[in-house]
């Protein structure tokens, strides 16, 4: 499955940028019909979310937790000769939008056709549904016409189109990404180091994303989120699991003044008591995580001890997945 | 406001360039974070809000009363940035620190005499900030014991230790005004709630329940309770008298070739201390400032033999029941992050 631009495609886009763009005609086919596909995962929320000093100035940012377990699918038909772009399911309207914004920086607004969408990347979760129909169409038309775009201009049609955005287009690494701008703040260069992750709803509520009051975090808060980049940059560096869960757990307990999960002091002594490198929470969603360093042999016990004080809280629907390697083991109840 | 970035890169000022210390290690499991003057950071980071809520706008002169090295970060800070500054202080100020202040354009106002001894040191300054203030039309005062903003503006010092040296297990913090020890252990345990703070006081000073009287380590502990100052983030509070903290000075200098302030050698004298006793932890203490003002005096050895401090300190210090007991050379308590007024409610039972 590829997912995203591969950073190789990333530099060769950039050397051809500009002149090769404008002197590429669209591909000329005899019937006209141009097919592609796309795909993008969905995320498990933020590792770390709030606002920092880029040159001076303030920006909202994340550090995005991949999440592999679900992704959008799109397919795009594409001809010169249908009046207009409709979409499937008509809802997702945003999605459409940032398929048209594509064709018509490519110089192809007079393309119509179908956009259709397959996602199992359930809403108002924080799991990054709308972001990942949005980046599937993209890059469904991108694959259709047989273009490439450099993952920043895919950033900026997906926040035009959404209003704030994840950087699911960066699959290969860990940014400080400035979501409502659709602008990398920070470039850690490297992947998310090892996880294994145990997900779950730590409430029954949905979340409008788009709808939350934005944070109006405090002086200390805001000299707090350099303590937490500072470890950031080291723990990306140097794959240190342990860090990461330390950073984790502090964003979350900052966004507990802005969208608070139930019960956060019994998840904390959960994740003590199952040694946990931390806990995990989606910043303006429901889900949330316990995070486990994986490849130890006590994984198993652990996640399951904390699936069952998991299930004390009537917290039963978990899901369990790894990221930073390419396994991925789905989760078995336990008793 | 701080930059994050400490790539290479030209500094846009010295105050830029000076910001944020050195990490340099110290012993097996002992580092300090060297500042060139820690108080640069406290005194750009107010005034630099300041000027953006607008509290600090075109022609308000900064009035602060400070006989220390907030007063010298003040000066750097407004002379760059074009602010005219009146520093209020005591008939105490070193000489060259009030000829470096009033270089750098700060005017220098001393509380004299008959003010001094009929409301005390501390009373007269306040008594001439107020009458200061009610001349100047339009003044900002920093306020470094009450300004919340001191603590806070120490975040890009966690950043640096944190990026550099991950999460550590201790941090030996001098306390004077309670802004460094308070902003970079309440970051640092948001990420480490673990973090073992311990913070170097001296005698005579209240910060941390002794009894109140003459202080000869300036820069060290307090005649007053700053609000700055959070006492529940602290485990762990030592008490250390000037010949101890210079010795320790010098030592630094001898055997690691840092040239420090006496407040870098008090610190760094806890940090050693505790670092044996767990061989196993790795300790971080803060040094705030360089030796160069301190050459004729601690850095001296007929000065200090002049006064009295040649006499070698302890290797260890006396624990105490309760901060009431402090006295001599180097004592501990254990402060198990309680709040002030609880250890003092503690007093009538360790005197009874």
């Amino acid at each position: 499955m590829k997912i995203g631009v591969q950073s190789q495609d990333v530099l060769s886009t950039q050397d051809a940028h500009g002149q090769a763009q404008r002197e590429l005609e669209p591909p000329q086919l005899e019937h006209g019909v141009l097919m592609g596909t796309g795909t993008a995962p969905s995320h498990h929320g933020e590792l770390l979310q709030g606002v920092f000093e880029d040159d001076g100035r303030l920006r909202r940012a994340l550090v995005t937790l991949p999440c592999p377990l679900f992704a959008s699918n799109a397919t795009v038909r594409l001809s010169r000769w249908e009046p207009e772009l409709t979409v499937t399911p008509s809802w997702k309207t945003k999605a459409l939008a940032a398929a048209r914004t594509t064709l018509e920086m490519l110089g192809m607004g007079a393309y119509g056709g179908e956009l259709e969408l397959r996602s199992d990347v359930a809403v108002g979760r924080g799991l990054g549904s709308s972001t990942s129909d949005v980046t599937s169409a993209i890059l469904a038309v991108l694959a259709a016409v047989g273009r490439n775009l450099a993952p920043e201009r895919i950033a900026r049609i997906a926040v035009a189109a959404e209003a704030a955005t994840d950087p699911l287009i960066y699959f290969d690494r860990m940014l400080l990404f400035a979501h409502r701008e659709g602008a990398v703040v920070e470039d850690f260069q490297r992947p998310v180091p090892p996880l294994a992750v145990l997900g779950f709803s730590s409430t029954e509520r949905e979340v409008d994303t788009l709808a939350l009051p934005r944070a109006r975090y405090n002086a200390w808060e805001i000299e707090c989120f350099r303590a937490l980049r500072g470890l950031m940059r080291r723990a990306v560096a140097r794959g240190d699991h342990r860090e990461l869960g330390r950073i984790s757990t502090a964003s979350a307990r900052i966004n507990q003044r802005f969208l608070p999960v139930p019960r956060f002091d019994r998840l904390l002594e959960i994740a003590e008591e199952s040694e946990a490198l931390g806990v995990q929470v989606a910043h303006s969603g429901s889900v949330a995580a316990l995070l486990f360093a994986p490849q130890e042999p006590e994984l198993e016990q652990r996640t399951a001890l904390a699936a069952r004080r998991l299930a004390e809280l009537r917290i039963t629907d978990h899901w369990r997945y790894s990221v930073g390697s390419e396994t991925h083991v789905p989760y078995a109840h336990q008793s | 406001m701080s930059r994050t970035h400490t790539s290479r890169r030209a500094f846009t000022s010295v105050v830029d360039g000076h910001v944020l210390p050195k990490v340099i290690q110290v012993g097996p499991n002992v580092y300090g974070a060297a500042f060139h003057l820690m108080k640069l950071l406290p005194a750009q980071f107010i005034l630099t809000s300041a000027i953006e809520t607008g509290e600090l706008a075109q022609g308000t002169t900064v009035v602060e009363t400070t006989s220390g090295t907030f007063g010298l970060g003040l000066a750097m800070v407004c002379r760059l940035k074009g602010i005219p500054l009146v520093l209020v202080g005591d008939p105490a100020i070193e000489p060259a620190l009030r000829r470096r202040l009033e270089a750098l354009g700060a005017r220098v106002s001393i509380v004299s005499g008959p003010e001094l001894r009929t409301r005390g040191v501390q009373q007269a300054r306040l008594d001439r900030v107020a009458r200061i203030q009610a001349r100047l039309g339009s003044y900002y005062t920093p306020g470094q014991y009450d300004n919340p903003l001191n603590p806070v503006s120490y975040g890009a010092v966690a950043e640096l230790l944190l990026e550099s040296m991950g999460t550590f297990d201790a941090l030996v913090c001098p306390v004077g005004s309670g802004g460094s020890s308070s902003g970079i252990g309440s970051f640092l345990r948001a990420l480490n709630p673990q973090l073992k703070l311990i913070g170097v006081d001296t005698p005579g000073s209240v910060l941390f329940g002794a009894p109140a009287g003459p202080r000869q380590l300036r820069g060290l502990g307090n005649g007053l309770v700053p609000p700055v100052l959070e006492h529940t983030l602290f485990d762990e509070i030592h008490w250390l008298d000037a010949g101890t903290a210079f010795t320790a000075t010098r030592r630094l200098h001898a055997e690691h070739a840092l040239y420090m302030g006496p407040t870098s050698g008090a610190a760094h004298h806890v940090a050693s201390w505790y670092a044996e006793q767990h061989p196993e932890l790795r300790v971080m203490a803060l040094f705030p400032d360089e030796g160069h003002r301190y050459t004729n005096t601690v850095h001296n050895d007929g000065w200090l033999r002049r006064n009295g401090f040649l006499t070698p300190p302890p290797s260890a210090p006396r624990t105490l029941d309760h901060p009431v007991q402090v006295a001599g050379s180097w004592s501990r308590y254990a402060w198990q992050r309680r709040t002030r007024d609880e250890i003092v409610a503690l007093t009538e039972g360790a005197t009874a």
